[in-house]
């Protein structure tokens, strides 16, 4: 038996059936926040709160996850190891039970992040190769009933592939290619002066279809996210000197190359080099995004330019848009929410556990 | 009568002060606020005020290089000071990086200063304002009193430089005074880690992290500008000019100062620092903290040249790398062991994200 074998724990299959009242339930409830998150002895836990405080579940979880890949239409979701995790933990959003544990295959680790197709059908991770580490790996996965099964994979077409989403049309992949090679078992950077990173897109049979990269090759593409027009946005994480000038918000707009965001040197020297999560609120053509080690969230216009917020957030880490805005969570700190429609933001603390969330977070 | 009502008021004042005596976090915050932060505080307020007399007083005239150069390093050296002590307004804003730009890894400073010049020979308070932070601090500051290639006791170097000497002299002043203020304010940040609940802090415990935080993420920067020129990042390889303050030769200096603070925080100016809060079962973490303060100072006062005149002499790497091994030690200590025993979460994305 192959060390990929999926190890399903409790739970019977339900079936999609049986779950279908799942999408009227949520739509009358607050919306469902979730997040990796500690508690203070280094437990590692998967969450899930109302946005009104409610504890929904908090399932416990052997190795520290990062983001969490939600299901289109039924109540499961994956909570994603952080590099170099070897577990994912696949959850029943209802009430926090763990229906399966998928453990990576031989000479792969998880990134942290991956995602489930339009129809809930197919899910695909980014993973390192570690036998030829930080060889970007897409593990694409099929969902059975409630159960995970690795299908295949596909290259990621770059280094150390980090966070990725899908194209308006839901056909296209788009991948943070990190540049970074770290092997298993180790979070540290094998080539730091020969980094490689890029952004990535490619068909679900994993063609190449354009790859972009900045101009500083110690500028690494993490995280990102996609507006309903097909905008992309990343964030990035730059491993050169503190002082040095780099984009660390970059932006390709529908049919252009990717190109730095224009940020104030103000803003982008309170960054400290790192950016953790970035949220795009289509409708209001916004982008939020945290800077956990300069301690601030931060929101643009995404065609004007303009700043409409700078905050001082203790540890910010994930950002998601809600109907009005987004909800920031903070490692050290408490959650708030920003109701972002009139002219000027407002700021609301979210009645939600203080700090040790992890750097991403998610509304079902 | 009147026997068992006086013992009542004394029981009920005794309670009353009981009550009012402020337990052991409270007291701690409290006391490094208005002990250790604020007079640092303001012995740079006061030397950043001096640096614009000293500034006018040079371009007149009325003063030599070498005094100018006083100054600056008594400024550098309160600035020093704040390395562990970084709380409040002087976080926001970007003020620190209008203080001290480092690492300076391709001298920025310089080549940012002579541009600027190039373009607006008399900047004014409103144009340095509007400037790169790389122009506005010390470090700037520095350029011009100690780069081998000018030499400010020359009226040729006055004409070119003095304008823009005096414009940073006066935005440090309005830059400490603006910080110090926050400190004094009746609801600034001392207040805050004096009187809790405050909006800053819900209780004593969340002020006693802060504290810390600012005082590890100094002693993590005081590595880092140790380990830059000795060449820690860079496979060993010396970079002698980016230390912190390789031109005016006060690195080593600097990193006392930082030291010396860091130490305050730990101790108190009466015994009652973060070092107070421990009891009587983690004494043997408080002992073996105070042995890596005297570790470091002891490694620190046998080296008495300048970080860049050690790089040149012979023998004196070894004696940097074990200063470096010390310090290393003494910030791992309070990062890990000082956080724990006071049951701190330093940081969680901050420190170890993805």
């Amino acid at each position: 038996m192959q060390r990929r074998a999926f190890l399903g724990i409790g739970g019977g299959l339900l079936t999609s059936a049986a779950l279908g009242g799942w999408v009227l339930a949520r739509s009358a409830a607050q919306p469902l926040l979730l997040s990796a998150r500690d508690d203070g002895n280094g437990q590692h836990y998967a969450v899930g709160y109302r946005l009104d405080g409610r504890q929904q579940f908090s399932t416990r979880v052997a190795q520290r996850c990062h983001d969490v890949a939600t299901h289109p239409s039924l109540p499961l979701a994956l909570f994603v190891a952080r590099r170099p995790g070897t577990q994912s933990y696949l959850l029943d959003l209802r009430d926090g039970q763990l229906l399966q544990v998928i453990e990576s295959p031989t000479d792969r680790h998880f990134y942290g992040h991956a995602l489930f197709d339009r129809r809930g059908d197919w899910l695909y991770s980014t993973e390192n190769d570690t036998s030829d580490p930080g060889r970007g790996v897409i593990g694409v996965y099929q969902l059975h009933g409630q159960r995970l099964q690795r299908h295949s994979e596909l290259s990621s077409h770059g280094i150390g592939p980090h966070q990725l989403a899908w194209m308006p049309d839901g056909q296209t992949l788009v991948v943070a290619n990190g540049g970074i090679r770290t092997e298993a078992d180790s979070r540290t950077p094998l080539n730091p002066q020969e980094m490689d990173s890029s952004l990535v897109l490619l068909d679900r049979s994993g063609t190449l279809l354009s790859k972009d990269q900045l101009a500083q090759q110690q500028n690494s593409i993490r995280h990102l996210t996609v507006a309903s027009d097909g905008t992309i946005v990343t964030a990035q994480q730059y491993q050169g000197e503190l002082t040095d000038n780099a984009p660390l918000l970059a932006i390709k707009r529908p049919d252009q190359a990717l190109q730095p965001f224009a940020v104030a040197e103000a803003q982008r020297m309170a960054m400290h080099q790192y950016c953790a999560s970035v949220a795009i609120h289509s409708e209001l053509r916004l982008i939020a995004l945290s800077a956990p080690r300069g301690n601030r969230l931060f929101i643009w216009n995404m065609d004007s330019g303009q700043l409409r917020l700078d905050e001082h957030l203790p540890d910010c880490a994930g950002v998601a848009s809600t109907a009005d805005g987004f909800v920031a969570s903070s490692g050290i700190s408490g959650c708030r929410a920003y109701e972002c429609r009139g002219a000027s933001i407002q700021r609301q603390m979210l009645q939600l556990p203080a700090g040790l969330w992890d750097n991403h977070l998610r509304l079902a | 009568m009147l026997q068992p009502v006086r013992y009542t008021l004394l029981a009920l004042s005794l309670l009353l002060a009981a009550c009012s005596a402020p337990d052991p976090q409270t007291r701690t915050s409290s006391a490094l606020a208005s002990e250790v932060f604020k007079p640092a505080y303001a012995a740079w307020a006061v030397s950043s005020q001096q640096l614009t007399g000293s500034a006018g007083a040079l371009c007149a005239g009325s003063i030599d290089l070498s005094e100018a150069r006083k100054s600056l390093i008594k400024a550098q050296t309160a600035w020093a000071a704040l390395q562990p002590l970084q709380l409040g307004l002087i976080t926001e804003g970007n003020r620190s990086w209008q203080v001290q730009f480092w690492p300076d890894k391709k001298n920025l400073v310089g080549r940012q200063i002579e541009a600027l010049l190039d373009k607006n020979p008399q900047p004014s308070q409103a144009d340095l304002k509007q400037a790169s932070v790389v122009v506005q601090g010390l470090s700037a500051y520095e350029y011009l009193l100690f780069d081998p290639a000018i030499d400010l006791s020359q009226a040729t170097a006055k004409t070119r430089y003095c304008a823009l000497l005096e414009e940073i002299a006066q935005h440090q002043k309005l830059l400490a005074d603006e910080v110090f203020e926050d400190w004094e304010a009746a609801d600034g940040i001392a207040s805050q880690l004096e009187h809790f609940p405050s909006p800053r802090y819900a209780d004593a415990h969340a002020a006693i992290a802060d504290l810390l935080r600012a005082q590890v993420s100094g002693l993590d920067v005081m590595k880092k500008k140790l380990g830059t020129p000795l060449g820690v990042q860079s496979k060993g390889t010396p970079q002698p000019y980016q230390a912190d303050a390789w031109r005016s030769g006060e690195s080593l200096n600097n990193l006392a100062a930082g030291l010396a603070s860091a130490q305050l925080v730990w101790q108190g100016q009466a015994d009652n620092g973060l070092r107070s809060l421990l009891d009587s079962s983690q004494q043997p973490l408080a002992k073996q903290i105070d042995q890596a303060y005297a570790d470091t100072l002891q490694q620190l006062e046998m080296l008495q040249q300048s970080l860049t005149a050690l790089f040149v002499a012979d023998g004196t790497h070894a004696q940097l790398q074990a200063l470096y091994t010390r310090l290393d030690q003494l910030h791992r200590l309070h990062e890990r062991e000082l956080a724990k025993a006071l049951d701190v979460q330093l940081g969680f994305n901050a420190h170890d994200g993805d």
